[in-house]
Protein backbone atom coordinates (compact mmCIF):
# COMPACT_ATOMS: atom_id res chain seq x y z
CA UNK A 1 0.00 0.00 0.00
CA UNK A 2 1.73 3.07 -0.68
CA UNK A 3 1.43 6.06 1.82
CA UNK A 4 0.59 9.39 1.19
CA UNK A 5 0.84 12.65 2.64
CA UNK A 6 -2.13 14.82 3.25
CA UNK A 7 -1.25 18.54 2.66
CA UNK A 8 -2.67 20.99 5.11
CA UNK A 9 -5.24 23.65 3.41
CA UNK A 10 -3.56 27.33 3.92
CA UNK A 11 -4.58 29.37 6.98
CA UNK A 12 -8.19 31.13 6.43
CA UNK A 13 -6.21 34.88 6.48
CA UNK A 14 -4.56 33.44 3.38
CA UNK A 15 -7.57 33.03 1.30
CA UNK A 16 -11.10 34.58 2.85
CA UNK A 17 -9.97 38.32 2.41
CA UNK A 18 -10.03 37.49 -1.04
CA UNK A 19 -13.62 36.66 -1.63
CA UNK A 20 -14.35 39.54 1.05
CA UNK A 21 -13.15 41.54 -1.28
CA UNK A 22 -13.89 40.44 -4.24
CA UNK A 23 -17.94 40.55 -3.49
CA UNK A 24 -17.24 44.47 -2.60
CA UNK A 25 -15.76 45.12 -6.01
CA UNK A 26 -18.43 43.41 -7.85
CA UNK A 27 -21.25 45.43 -6.01
CA UNK A 28 -19.40 48.56 -6.32
CA UNK A 29 -19.03 47.38 -10.59
CA UNK A 30 -22.45 46.61 -11.03
CA UNK A 31 -23.87 50.55 -9.39
CA UNK A 32 -20.94 51.84 -11.45
CA UNK A 33 -22.49 50.18 -14.59
CA UNK A 34 -25.86 51.27 -13.77
CA UNK A 35 -24.70 55.04 -13.40
CA UNK A 36 -22.59 54.98 -16.41
CA UNK A 37 -25.29 52.74 -18.48
CA UNK A 38 -24.66 54.88 -21.50
CA UNK A 39 -21.64 53.42 -21.87
CA UNK A 40 -22.75 49.91 -22.90
CA UNK A 41 -24.58 51.83 -26.22
CA UNK A 42 -21.74 54.30 -27.64
CA UNK A 43 -19.08 50.94 -28.79
CA UNK A 44 -16.24 53.20 -28.30
CA UNK A 45 -12.99 53.49 -26.52
CA UNK A 46 -13.79 55.44 -23.08
CA UNK A 47 -11.78 56.04 -19.86
CA UNK A 48 -14.83 55.20 -17.89
CA UNK A 49 -15.32 51.90 -19.59
CA UNK A 50 -11.78 51.23 -19.20
CA UNK A 51 -12.27 51.81 -15.37
CA UNK A 52 -14.96 49.10 -15.28
CA UNK A 53 -13.29 46.62 -16.99
CA UNK A 54 -10.50 46.37 -14.96
CA UNK A 55 -12.68 46.63 -11.69
CA UNK A 56 -14.29 43.64 -13.56
CA UNK A 57 -11.73 41.56 -13.98
CA UNK A 58 -9.22 42.27 -11.49
CA UNK A 59 -11.54 43.28 -8.58
CA UNK A 60 -14.11 40.68 -9.17
CA UNK A 61 -12.35 37.90 -11.18
CA UNK A 62 -8.60 37.97 -10.64
CA UNK A 63 -9.73 38.70 -6.89
CA UNK A 64 -11.61 35.69 -6.44
CA UNK A 65 -9.57 33.23 -8.80
CA UNK A 66 -6.37 34.43 -6.29
CA UNK A 67 -8.55 33.02 -3.36
CA UNK A 68 -9.22 30.43 -4.93
CA UNK A 69 -6.52 29.29 -6.19
CA UNK A 70 -4.15 29.19 -3.41
CA UNK A 71 -7.06 27.49 -1.64
CA UNK A 72 -6.23 25.06 -4.67
CA UNK A 73 -3.56 24.94 -4.96
CA UNK A 74 -2.39 22.38 -2.74
CA UNK A 75 -5.05 20.15 -3.78
CA UNK A 76 -3.56 20.36 -7.34
CA UNK A 77 -0.20 20.18 -6.79
CA UNK A 78 -0.68 17.95 -3.87
CA UNK A 79 1.47 19.65 -1.23
CA UNK A 80 1.03 22.61 0.78
CA UNK A 81 1.17 26.52 0.07
CA UNK A 82 4.34 27.17 -0.79
CA UNK A 83 4.30 30.74 1.58
CA UNK A 84 1.00 32.27 2.58
CA UNK A 85 2.99 35.25 3.81
CA UNK A 86 3.13 35.87 -0.23
CA UNK A 87 -0.30 34.99 -0.33
CA UNK A 88 -1.02 37.82 1.85
CA UNK A 89 1.20 40.47 0.32
CA UNK A 90 -0.33 39.70 -3.40
CA UNK A 91 -3.57 40.69 -1.59
CA UNK A 92 -2.56 44.31 -0.38
CA UNK A 93 -1.01 44.90 -3.53
CA UNK A 94 -3.50 43.78 -5.70
CA UNK A 95 -6.47 45.70 -3.54
CA UNK A 96 -4.67 48.79 -3.92
CA UNK A 97 -3.40 48.50 -7.60
CA UNK A 98 -6.93 47.97 -8.71
CA UNK A 99 -8.09 50.95 -6.77
CA UNK A 100 -5.37 53.09 -8.08
CA UNK A 101 -5.73 52.04 -11.22
CA UNK A 102 -9.53 51.78 -11.64
CA UNK A 103 -9.94 55.74 -10.11
CA UNK A 104 -7.05 56.59 -12.46
CA UNK A 105 -8.74 55.48 -16.07
CA UNK A 106 -12.19 57.08 -13.93
CA UNK A 107 -10.72 60.69 -13.56
CA UNK A 108 -9.03 60.88 -16.58
CA UNK A 109 -11.66 62.02 -18.61
CA UNK A 110 -11.47 65.06 -15.61
CA UNK A 111 -7.83 65.51 -16.05
CA UNK A 112 -8.31 66.13 -19.70
CA UNK A 113 -6.97 62.93 -21.14
CA UNK A 114 -3.83 62.77 -18.68
CA UNK A 115 -3.61 59.75 -17.21
CA UNK A 116 -2.94 60.03 -13.80
CA UNK A 117 0.28 58.87 -11.83
CA UNK A 118 -1.28 57.27 -9.48
CA UNK A 119 -3.15 55.42 -11.76
CA UNK A 120 0.41 53.80 -13.32
CA UNK A 121 1.38 53.23 -9.92
CA UNK A 122 -1.78 51.06 -9.78
CA UNK A 123 -0.57 49.03 -12.42
CA UNK A 124 2.76 48.36 -11.40
CA UNK A 125 1.20 47.07 -7.51
CA UNK A 126 -0.86 44.59 -9.86
CA UNK A 127 1.84 43.86 -11.94
CA UNK A 128 4.18 43.20 -8.71
CA UNK A 129 1.28 40.83 -7.18
CA UNK A 130 0.87 38.89 -9.64
CA UNK A 131 4.50 38.33 -9.84
CA UNK A 132 4.38 37.02 -6.25
CA UNK A 133 1.00 34.67 -7.32
CA UNK A 134 3.50 33.09 -10.02
CA UNK A 135 6.23 32.72 -7.61
CA UNK A 136 3.97 31.29 -5.14
CA UNK A 137 2.22 28.81 -8.18
CA UNK A 138 5.92 28.23 -9.29
CA UNK A 139 7.03 26.80 -5.93
CA UNK A 140 3.93 25.78 -5.05
CA UNK A 141 3.27 22.89 -8.48
CA UNK A 142 7.72 21.98 -8.60
CA UNK A 143 6.36 20.96 -11.96
CA UNK A 144 9.63 20.00 -13.11
CA UNK A 145 9.69 17.44 -10.36
CA UNK A 146 6.32 15.93 -11.27
CA UNK A 147 4.60 17.04 -13.90
CA UNK A 148 1.16 16.59 -14.79
CA UNK A 149 -0.97 18.76 -16.99
CA UNK A 150 -3.66 20.24 -14.44
CA UNK A 151 0.19 21.66 -12.92
CA UNK A 152 1.19 22.98 -16.51
CA UNK A 153 -2.47 24.57 -17.04
CA UNK A 154 -1.92 26.45 -13.97
CA UNK A 155 1.54 27.49 -14.14
CA UNK A 156 0.79 28.27 -17.51
CA UNK A 157 -1.76 30.72 -16.82
CA UNK A 158 -0.51 32.48 -13.74
CA UNK A 159 2.56 33.68 -16.24
CA UNK A 160 -0.02 34.65 -19.04
CA UNK A 161 -1.50 36.75 -15.88
CA UNK A 162 2.07 38.09 -15.48
CA UNK A 163 2.66 38.88 -19.21
CA UNK A 164 -0.85 40.45 -19.32
CA UNK A 165 -0.40 42.98 -16.33
CA UNK A 166 2.98 43.84 -17.65
CA UNK A 167 1.82 44.84 -20.84
CA UNK A 168 -0.96 46.74 -18.96
CA UNK A 169 1.65 48.35 -17.42
CA UNK A 170 3.59 49.89 -20.28
CA UNK A 171 0.15 50.65 -21.76
CA UNK A 172 -0.89 52.85 -18.68
CA UNK A 173 2.70 54.18 -18.96
CA UNK A 174 2.32 54.93 -22.61
CA UNK A 175 -0.53 56.62 -21.59
CA UNK A 176 0.77 59.54 -19.72
CA UNK A 177 4.28 59.35 -21.76
CA UNK A 178 3.64 58.31 -24.67
CA UNK A 179 6.64 55.90 -26.52
CA UNK A 180 4.89 53.15 -28.63
CA UNK A 181 4.73 54.07 -32.38
CA UNK A 182 2.08 51.42 -32.43
CA UNK A 183 -1.64 52.11 -32.65
CA UNK A 184 -2.64 52.10 -28.75
CA UNK A 185 -5.90 50.35 -29.60
CA UNK A 186 -4.43 47.25 -31.11
CA UNK A 187 -1.96 46.90 -28.68
CA UNK A 188 -4.96 46.99 -26.22
CA UNK A 189 -6.77 43.69 -27.82
CA UNK A 190 -3.60 42.14 -27.79
CA UNK A 191 -3.61 42.86 -23.71
CA UNK A 192 -7.19 41.88 -23.54
CA UNK A 193 -6.66 38.71 -25.04
CA UNK A 194 -3.63 37.67 -23.45
CA UNK A 195 -5.54 37.74 -20.28
CA UNK A 196 -8.88 36.13 -21.57
CA UNK A 197 -7.32 33.42 -23.29
CA UNK A 198 -3.74 33.12 -21.23
CA UNK A 199 -5.16 33.97 -18.10
CA UNK A 200 -8.66 33.11 -17.57
CA UNK A 201 -9.24 30.63 -20.20
CA UNK A 202 -6.14 28.66 -18.90
CA UNK A 203 -6.49 28.61 -15.28
CA UNK A 204 -10.42 27.93 -15.87
CA UNK A 205 -9.12 24.64 -18.23
CA UNK A 206 -6.51 23.47 -15.56
CA UNK A 207 -8.71 23.99 -12.16
CA UNK A 208 -11.74 22.28 -13.78
CA UNK A 209 -9.52 19.54 -15.08
CA UNK A 210 -9.45 18.77 -11.46
CA UNK A 211 -12.29 20.02 -9.65
CA UNK A 212 -15.14 18.58 -11.97
CA UNK A 213 -14.23 15.27 -11.51
CA UNK A 214 -13.73 15.83 -7.94
CA UNK A 215 -17.45 17.53 -7.41
CA UNK A 216 -18.96 15.04 -9.72
CA UNK A 217 -16.77 11.85 -8.76
CA UNK A 218 -16.66 11.25 -12.26
CA UNK A 219 -12.84 9.98 -13.53
CA UNK A 220 -11.08 10.51 -17.06
CA UNK A 221 -8.20 8.67 -18.20
CA UNK A 222 -7.83 10.92 -21.34
CA UNK A 223 -5.09 12.78 -20.37
CA UNK A 224 -4.04 13.64 -23.93
CA UNK A 225 -7.01 15.36 -24.27
CA UNK A 226 -6.06 17.91 -21.75
CA UNK A 227 -1.98 17.59 -23.62
CA UNK A 228 -3.43 18.28 -27.09
CA UNK A 229 -5.86 21.40 -25.31
CA UNK A 230 -2.94 22.92 -23.55
CA UNK A 231 -0.81 23.10 -26.93
CA UNK A 232 -3.74 24.16 -29.28
CA UNK A 233 -4.49 27.03 -26.86
CA UNK A 234 -0.71 28.53 -26.33
CA UNK A 235 0.44 27.93 -30.14
CA UNK A 236 -2.67 30.22 -30.75
CA UNK A 237 -2.28 32.75 -28.43
CA UNK A 238 1.43 33.21 -28.91
CA UNK A 239 1.52 33.08 -32.79
CA UNK A 240 -1.38 35.61 -32.47
CA UNK A 241 0.60 37.72 -29.98
CA UNK A 242 4.01 37.95 -32.46
CA UNK A 243 1.42 38.40 -35.28
CA UNK A 244 0.13 41.12 -33.65
CA UNK A 245 3.06 43.07 -32.04
CA UNK A 246 5.24 42.77 -35.50
CA UNK A 247 2.70 42.93 -38.19
CA UNK A 248 -1.06 43.39 -37.82
CA UNK A 249 -3.31 40.78 -37.02
CA UNK A 250 -6.50 41.98 -39.00
CA UNK A 251 -6.53 39.39 -41.45
CA UNK A 252 -5.11 36.37 -39.79
CA UNK A 253 -6.86 36.52 -36.70
CA UNK A 254 -9.41 33.61 -37.63
CA UNK A 255 -6.53 31.22 -37.93
CA UNK A 256 -4.95 31.90 -34.33
CA UNK A 257 -8.97 31.47 -33.34
CA UNK A 258 -9.40 28.62 -35.16
CA UNK A 259 -6.04 27.31 -33.39
CA UNK A 260 -7.23 28.41 -29.87
CA UNK A 261 -10.70 26.88 -30.68
CA UNK A 262 -9.55 23.17 -31.31
CA UNK A 263 -8.16 23.21 -28.06
CA UNK A 264 -11.37 24.18 -26.15
CA UNK A 265 -13.15 21.26 -28.30
CA UNK A 266 -10.49 18.96 -26.74
CA UNK A 267 -10.69 19.94 -22.97
CA UNK A 268 -14.80 19.65 -23.95
CA UNK A 269 -14.29 16.12 -24.89
CA UNK A 270 -12.23 15.22 -21.70
CA UNK A 271 -15.43 17.00 -19.55
CA UNK A 272 -17.94 15.02 -21.46
CA UNK A 273 -16.00 12.05 -20.59
CA UNK A 274 -15.91 12.96 -17.08
CA UNK A 275 -19.46 14.02 -16.99
CA UNK A 276 -20.53 10.14 -18.81
CA UNK A 277 -18.26 8.26 -16.14
CA UNK A 278 -19.80 10.25 -13.07
CA UNK A 279 -21.97 9.28 -10.36
CA UNK A 280 -25.44 10.42 -11.66
CA UNK A 281 -25.81 13.02 -8.69
CA UNK A 282 -28.74 15.39 -9.38
CA UNK A 283 -26.84 18.78 -10.57
CA UNK A 284 -27.27 21.65 -7.59
CA UNK A 285 -28.07 24.55 -8.77
CA UNK A 286 -23.88 25.94 -7.83
CA UNK A 287 -22.74 23.58 -10.76
CA UNK A 288 -25.33 24.64 -13.00
CA UNK A 289 -23.61 28.01 -12.86
CA UNK A 290 -21.08 26.01 -14.33
CA UNK A 291 -23.10 25.21 -16.91
CA UNK A 292 -24.57 28.14 -17.99
CA UNK A 293 -20.74 30.06 -18.06
CA UNK A 294 -19.91 27.13 -20.32
CA UNK A 295 -23.13 27.97 -22.36
CA UNK A 296 -21.59 31.37 -22.35
CA UNK A 297 -18.36 30.60 -22.95
CA UNK A 298 -19.58 29.09 -26.48
CA UNK A 299 -21.82 31.79 -27.45
CA UNK A 300 -18.45 34.46 -27.12
CA UNK A 301 -16.47 32.14 -28.95
CA UNK A 302 -19.98 32.25 -31.83
CA UNK A 303 -19.58 35.95 -31.89
CA UNK A 304 -15.46 36.60 -31.92
CA UNK A 305 -15.89 34.30 -35.00
CA UNK A 306 -18.65 37.02 -35.96
CA UNK A 307 -16.85 39.81 -35.43
CA UNK A 308 -13.67 38.71 -37.26
CA UNK A 309 -15.37 37.49 -40.11
CA UNK A 310 -17.90 40.03 -40.54
CA UNK A 311 -15.57 42.98 -38.86
CA UNK A 312 -19.05 45.04 -37.98
CA UNK A 313 -18.80 48.04 -35.77
CA UNK A 314 -18.31 48.52 -32.06
CA UNK A 315 -21.44 47.48 -30.88
CA UNK A 316 -21.09 44.04 -31.22
CA UNK A 317 -17.67 44.07 -29.90
CA UNK A 318 -19.29 45.85 -26.68
CA UNK A 319 -21.74 42.60 -26.31
CA UNK A 320 -18.85 40.80 -27.01
CA UNK A 321 -16.93 41.82 -23.84
CA UNK A 322 -19.95 42.02 -21.88
CA UNK A 323 -20.43 38.24 -22.60
CA UNK A 324 -16.89 36.97 -21.98
CA UNK A 325 -16.28 39.09 -18.68
CA UNK A 326 -20.22 39.16 -17.06
CA UNK A 327 -21.33 35.50 -18.92
CA UNK A 328 -18.60 33.04 -19.39
CA UNK A 329 -16.11 34.41 -16.19
CA UNK A 330 -18.56 35.30 -13.85
CA UNK A 331 -21.49 32.69 -13.70
CA UNK A 332 -18.69 30.47 -13.04
CA UNK A 333 -16.89 32.50 -10.35
CA UNK A 334 -20.76 33.26 -8.86
CA UNK A 335 -21.10 29.44 -8.85
CA UNK A 336 -17.85 28.31 -7.76
CA UNK A 337 -18.00 30.81 -4.51
CA UNK A 338 -20.56 28.30 -2.83
CA UNK A 339 -18.40 25.09 -4.12
CA UNK A 340 -15.40 26.41 -2.02
CA UNK A 341 -16.08 28.90 0.33
CA UNK A 342 -18.00 27.13 2.37
CA UNK A 343 -15.64 24.97 2.64
CA UNK A 344 -12.89 26.77 3.81
CA UNK A 345 -15.10 27.78 6.55
CA UNK A 346 -16.15 25.19 7.46
CA UNK A 347 -12.35 23.34 7.66
CA UNK A 348 -11.73 26.44 9.81
CA UNK A 349 -14.92 25.82 12.39
CA UNK A 350 -15.18 22.67 12.54
CA UNK A 351 -12.42 20.44 11.11
CA UNK A 352 -11.30 19.51 14.70
CA UNK A 353 -14.92 19.28 15.93
CA UNK A 354 -16.03 16.60 13.39
CA UNK A 355 -16.67 12.93 14.85
CA UNK A 356 -17.29 14.84 18.62
CA UNK A 357 -21.02 15.76 18.16
CA UNK A 358 -23.92 17.11 15.81
CA UNK A 359 -22.09 19.57 13.63
CA UNK A 360 -23.67 21.56 10.72
CA UNK A 361 -23.01 20.61 6.56
CA UNK A 362 -21.08 23.15 4.70
CA UNK A 363 -23.68 22.99 2.68
CA UNK A 364 -25.36 24.76 5.75
CA UNK A 365 -23.52 27.46 5.92
CA UNK A 366 -24.54 29.28 3.30
CA UNK A 367 -28.15 30.74 2.37
CA UNK A 368 -29.54 27.86 -0.56
CA UNK A 369 -32.53 29.49 -1.23
CA UNK A 370 -30.51 32.84 -1.79
CA UNK A 371 -28.13 31.38 -4.40
CA UNK A 372 -31.42 30.34 -5.98
CA UNK A 373 -32.92 33.53 -6.07
CA UNK A 374 -29.48 34.68 -7.21
CA UNK A 375 -29.54 32.30 -10.05
CA UNK A 376 -32.79 33.98 -11.37
CA UNK A 377 -31.80 37.63 -10.92
CA UNK A 378 -28.56 36.93 -12.76
CA UNK A 379 -30.48 35.19 -15.45
CA UNK A 380 -32.78 38.06 -16.23
CA UNK A 381 -29.04 40.31 -15.51
CA UNK A 382 -27.46 39.21 -18.04
CA UNK A 383 -29.81 38.04 -20.91
CA UNK A 384 -31.38 40.89 -20.19
CA UNK A 385 -27.84 43.00 -20.91
CA UNK A 386 -27.07 41.51 -23.72
CA UNK A 387 -30.22 41.66 -25.44
CA UNK A 388 -30.37 45.66 -24.39
CA UNK A 389 -26.72 46.06 -25.85
CA UNK A 390 -27.82 44.31 -29.40
CA UNK A 391 -30.42 45.73 -29.85
CA UNK A 392 -28.98 49.33 -28.22
CA UNK A 393 -32.26 49.59 -25.66
CA UNK A 394 -31.52 51.96 -23.06
CA UNK A 395 -34.34 50.73 -20.94
CA UNK A 396 -33.84 47.22 -21.20
CA UNK A 397 -30.04 47.61 -20.20
CA UNK A 398 -30.82 49.93 -16.96
CA UNK A 399 -33.78 47.45 -16.38
CA UNK A 400 -30.82 44.31 -16.72
CA UNK A 401 -28.50 46.25 -14.24
CA UNK A 402 -30.92 46.91 -11.44
CA UNK A 403 -31.10 43.33 -11.86
CA UNK A 404 -27.17 42.73 -11.97
CA UNK A 405 -27.46 45.05 -8.51
CA UNK A 406 -29.28 41.92 -7.33
CA UNK A 407 -27.27 39.55 -8.01
CA UNK A 408 -24.35 41.20 -6.65
CA UNK A 409 -26.14 42.17 -3.48
CA UNK A 410 -27.35 38.66 -2.92
CA UNK A 411 -23.94 36.79 -3.59
CA UNK A 412 -22.34 39.77 -1.12
CA UNK A 413 -25.09 39.04 1.42
CA UNK A 414 -24.44 35.17 1.36
CA UNK A 415 -20.68 35.92 1.26
CA UNK A 416 -20.62 37.97 3.86
CA UNK A 417 -23.23 35.45 5.96
CA UNK A 418 -20.61 32.58 5.14
CA UNK A 419 -17.76 34.62 6.73
CA UNK A 420 -19.68 35.83 9.68
CA UNK A 421 -20.79 32.33 10.38
CA UNK A 422 -20.63 30.98 14.18
CA UNK A 423 -19.65 27.54 15.50
CA UNK A 424 -22.44 25.78 16.53
CA UNK A 425 -21.64 22.16 18.24
CA UNK A 426 -24.16 19.84 20.05
CA UNK A 427 -21.94 17.52 22.05
CA UNK A 428 -22.86 13.96 21.11
CA UNK A 429 -22.70 11.26 24.05
CA UNK A 430 -21.60 7.78 22.21
CA UNK A 431 -24.06 6.01 20.67
CA UNK A 432 -23.15 2.79 18.63
CA UNK A 433 -25.97 2.65 15.65
CA UNK A 434 -24.46 0.47 13.24
CA UNK A 435 -26.56 0.21 9.98
CA UNK A 436 -24.94 -2.45 8.69
CA UNK B 1 -14.85 -6.70 -0.57
CA UNK B 2 -16.79 -4.50 2.31
CA UNK B 3 -15.23 -3.82 5.31
CA UNK B 4 -17.99 -5.51 7.53
CA UNK B 5 -17.64 -8.05 5.40
CA UNK B 6 -14.08 -9.31 5.97
CA UNK B 7 -14.59 -9.41 9.91
CA UNK B 8 -14.27 -12.61 10.93
CA UNK B 9 -16.13 -14.39 13.75
CA UNK B 10 -13.25 -16.33 14.83
CA UNK B 11 -10.88 -12.80 15.18
CA UNK B 12 -9.71 -12.02 18.87
CA UNK B 13 -10.52 -8.80 18.47
CA UNK B 14 -14.06 -9.50 16.54
CA UNK B 15 -16.55 -7.48 19.16
CA UNK B 16 -13.74 -4.28 19.64
CA UNK B 17 -13.53 -4.36 15.45
CA UNK B 18 -17.19 -4.19 15.34
CA UNK B 19 -17.51 -1.59 17.50
CA UNK B 20 -15.09 0.38 15.38
CA UNK B 21 -16.85 0.54 12.50
CA UNK B 22 -19.98 0.86 14.38
CA UNK B 23 -18.53 3.57 14.91
CA UNK B 24 -17.23 4.79 11.74
CA UNK B 25 -20.87 4.71 10.50
CA UNK B 26 -20.87 7.98 12.36
CA UNK B 27 -18.33 9.97 10.93
CA UNK B 28 -19.68 11.31 7.11
CA UNK B 29 -17.68 12.98 4.05
CA UNK B 30 -19.07 15.80 4.74
CA UNK B 31 -19.25 17.25 0.26
CA UNK B 32 -20.55 13.54 -0.48
CA UNK B 33 -23.00 13.28 2.93
CA UNK B 34 -22.31 9.65 3.32
CA UNK B 35 -20.92 8.36 6.20
CA UNK B 36 -17.30 6.88 5.31
CA UNK B 37 -17.84 2.94 5.88
CA UNK B 38 -20.50 2.78 3.06
CA UNK B 39 -18.38 5.02 0.87
CA UNK B 40 -15.74 2.33 1.43
CA UNK B 41 -12.63 4.63 2.40
CA UNK B 42 -12.02 2.45 5.34
CA UNK B 43 -9.54 -0.81 4.52
CA UNK B 44 -8.29 -1.97 7.34
CA UNK B 45 -9.07 -2.29 11.61
CA UNK B 46 -5.87 -3.20 13.56
CA UNK B 47 -5.52 -3.59 17.48
CA UNK B 48 -1.95 -3.26 18.12
CA UNK B 49 -0.34 -4.03 21.35
CA UNK B 50 -0.02 -0.87 23.83
CA UNK B 51 -3.32 -0.01 23.48
CA UNK B 52 -3.50 1.25 19.65
CA UNK B 53 -5.82 1.12 17.23
CA UNK B 54 -4.69 1.11 13.61
CA UNK B 55 -7.03 2.47 10.90
CA UNK B 56 -5.99 2.35 7.79
CA UNK B 57 -8.00 3.87 4.72
CA UNK B 58 -8.07 6.33 1.72
CA UNK B 59 -10.02 9.27 0.27
CA UNK B 60 -11.75 9.54 -2.45
CA UNK B 61 -9.68 11.96 -3.92
CA UNK B 62 -5.95 12.99 -3.12
CA UNK B 63 -5.05 15.68 -1.50
CA UNK B 64 -8.89 16.45 -0.99
CA UNK B 65 -9.45 19.48 1.48
CA UNK B 66 -11.50 17.82 3.77
CA UNK B 67 -9.29 14.97 3.88
CA UNK B 68 -7.73 16.30 7.37
CA UNK B 69 -11.66 16.58 9.19
CA UNK B 70 -11.95 13.52 8.09
CA UNK B 71 -8.99 12.05 9.60
CA UNK B 72 -9.96 14.42 12.96
CA UNK B 73 -13.52 12.59 12.54
CA UNK B 74 -12.49 9.01 13.06
CA UNK B 75 -9.87 9.70 15.66
CA UNK B 76 -12.87 12.14 17.64
CA UNK B 77 -15.36 9.32 17.56
CA UNK B 78 -13.12 6.43 17.60
CA UNK B 79 -11.83 7.97 21.34
CA UNK B 80 -15.29 8.54 22.74
CA UNK B 81 -15.51 4.24 22.44
CA UNK B 82 -12.15 3.75 23.02
CA UNK B 83 -11.03 6.57 25.33
CA UNK B 84 -7.28 4.64 26.96
CA UNK B 85 -7.06 4.00 23.10
CA UNK B 86 -4.22 5.62 20.79
CA UNK B 87 -5.98 6.20 17.17
CA UNK B 88 -3.09 6.36 14.58
CA UNK B 89 -4.74 6.40 11.18
CA UNK B 90 -2.90 5.47 7.76
CA UNK B 91 -3.72 7.30 4.73
CA UNK B 92 -3.00 4.77 1.78
CA UNK B 93 -3.30 5.30 -2.42
CA UNK B 94 -3.60 1.48 -3.04
CA UNK B 95 -5.63 -0.37 -3.83
CA UNK B 96 -7.28 3.23 -5.37
CA UNK B 97 -10.46 4.32 -4.55
CA UNK B 98 -12.73 3.72 -6.83
CA UNK B 99 -16.80 3.55 -7.06
CA UNK B 100 -16.65 -0.01 -7.23
CA UNK B 101 -15.97 0.21 -3.34
CA UNK B 102 -19.01 2.24 -2.15
CA UNK B 103 -21.74 -0.41 -0.61
CA UNK B 104 -25.35 -1.06 -2.07
CA UNK B 105 -26.52 1.13 1.07
CA UNK B 106 -24.16 4.22 -0.12
CA UNK B 107 -24.84 3.47 -3.24
CA UNK B 108 -28.29 4.09 -2.43
CA UNK B 109 -28.07 7.56 -0.45
CA UNK B 110 -25.63 8.90 -3.73
CA UNK B 111 -28.75 8.04 -5.64
CA UNK B 112 -26.84 5.70 -7.88
CA UNK B 113 -28.38 2.29 -9.86
CA UNK B 114 -27.85 -0.91 -7.84
CA UNK B 115 -25.26 -3.23 -8.41
CA UNK B 116 -26.56 -5.84 -10.72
Amino acid sequence: MAKINIATAPANSAVLPFYGTAALFFILLSILLLWRSPLLTNGYFDFHLLALVHLAVLGWLTMIIFGAGYQLLPVICERELHSETLAVISYLLLSAGIILLSSGFWVTPDLKGVFPLWGIIGGGLVFISSLLFVCNVILTTRICTSFNIQKAFILTSSIWLSATCLAGFLLAWNLRYPYISKSHLQLLKLHAHMGLAGWFLQLIIGVSAKLIPMFLLGKSNKTRLLISAYLFINIGIILFLVDGIFRSVASRAVIYLALVLTGIIFWTFYLRDVYNNRIKRPIDVTLRFSGLSFVNLCLTLLLLVLILVWRPAGQLQILYGTLAILGWISALALGMTFKTLPFIVWNGHYKHLNGKGRIPLPKELYLQWLVRLQWWFYIAALYGLLGGVLLQLETLIQIALIFLIATSISYGINVLYILQHKTSFIHATPTITPNA
Amino acid sequence: MQLQQSLQMHDPFFEQKALVIGALYDVIDPELFVNIVDLGLVYDIDFLPDNKILITMTLSTPHCPLGEAIQTGVKNRLLQEFADHQIDIEIVWEPAWSLEKISEEGRKMLGMPPRN
